[in-house]
């Protein structure tokens, strides 16, 4: 297969249709599965010593954490082929990956400040890690909101990319803060751990369903999200020929 | 093994946060799959519009 059609499914608007028609569904379905096997584990796993019961809300905070950064690496690339390449589907990628990294972003910041009450003593402190996943919700709602702000949406659109882009500094402070400051929020437990901080082996099957969960979770609503834009471009275009054979 | 669903002097933490990430996933399926299909429906509505007054419609 030619190199350069190799993504054709992913840039051209009618092959992307043919084939998040089916993946969406299939995505959806993997992601159920993962998420009943991954609850049916969160709740059959022993208590931890240390956090008791509290140690099953890591099956959904660090996948919501995770994803909340993955999405906006995705936010940033479908942002930077929509701007440099004049991609329009990248264009409506971003716009339809933005509020479900919001969500998740936000599910992170609650179920992490659920989480730190009971061991931390504290909903909420202002450390390197809590303030710099607070910008990157920020910096989704902001994207949501200037999309919205401007009426010219190729104004709106190239503004909102920048802004995506510019948001992309922030990923690395989110992850390395744990390490950069001294933080209340503890270091990398999973694939990232140092020696001795590594999560035990027993919560490991429910950590990596639950992930593989909300990864493909964020997979079918992306794909659905853009297939939304699509018809609604293709409506507006439709509305517009109608409007102009009117005349 | 057994399910262990009592949480005891955590629960008011652990419940809710399960709570809150299930009525979440529930409100963006539902918004993302509501709005797809609304969309799907009026450029379909269009098309048919079109069709009838015999001009040709677009691509997605």
């Amino acid at each position: 297969m030619d190199a350069r059609h190799t993504f054709d499914f992913l840039t051209n608007p009618e092959r992307f249709m043919a084939f998040s028609r089916w993946a969406a569904p299939w995505l959806g379905a993997l992601s159920a599965l993962a998420g009943i096997a991954g609850l049916i584990m969160t709740f059959l796993v022993p208590e931890d010593y240390q956090q008791g019961d509290t140690v099953r809300m890591m099956f959904i905070h660090i996948p919501a954490a995770s994803l909340a950064i993955f999405i906006y690496v995705c936010l940033g690339a479908a942002s930077f082929l929509a701007l440099v390449f004049r991609q329009a589907l990248a264009d409506l990628a971003a716009q339809a990956c933005a509020p479900i990294g919001a969500a998740y972003t936000a599910l992170a910041l609650i179920t992490g400040s659920l989480w730190g009450k009971p061991m931390w003593g504290a909903w909420w402190v202002w450390d390197a890690r809590l303030t710099s996943v607070l910008v990157l919700l920020l910096f989704y709602l902001g994207y949501m909101a200037l999309r919205g702000a401007l009426e010219d949406e190729q104004k709106a659109a190239r503004a909102a990319a920048i802004l995506a882009l510019v948001g992309l500094i922030n990923l690395p402070i989110v992850k390395f803060s744990v390490e950069w400051w001294n933080t209340l929020h503890q270091g990398s437990s999973t694939f990232m751990a140092k020696d001795g901080d590594g999560l035990p082996a027993i919560y490991a099957w429910p950590a990596v369903l639950m992930g593989l969960a909300y990864l493909g979770g964020f997979g079918a609503l992306w794909l659905v999200r853009i297939r939304g834009l699509v018809w609604r471009r293709k409506a507006r275009s439709l509305a517009m020929k109608l409007a102009e054979g009117a005349r | 093994m057994s399910f262990d669903f009592d949480a005891g002097k955590y629960a008011v933490y652990l419940w809710p946060a399960f709570a809150i990430s299930a009525a979440a996933f529930a409100w963006m399926i539902a918004d993302s799959l509501l709005t797809t299909r609304r969309w799907k429906r009026e450029a379909e509505r269009l098309q048919a519009e079109l069709n009838e007054v015999g001009q040709e419609g677009v691509g997605p």
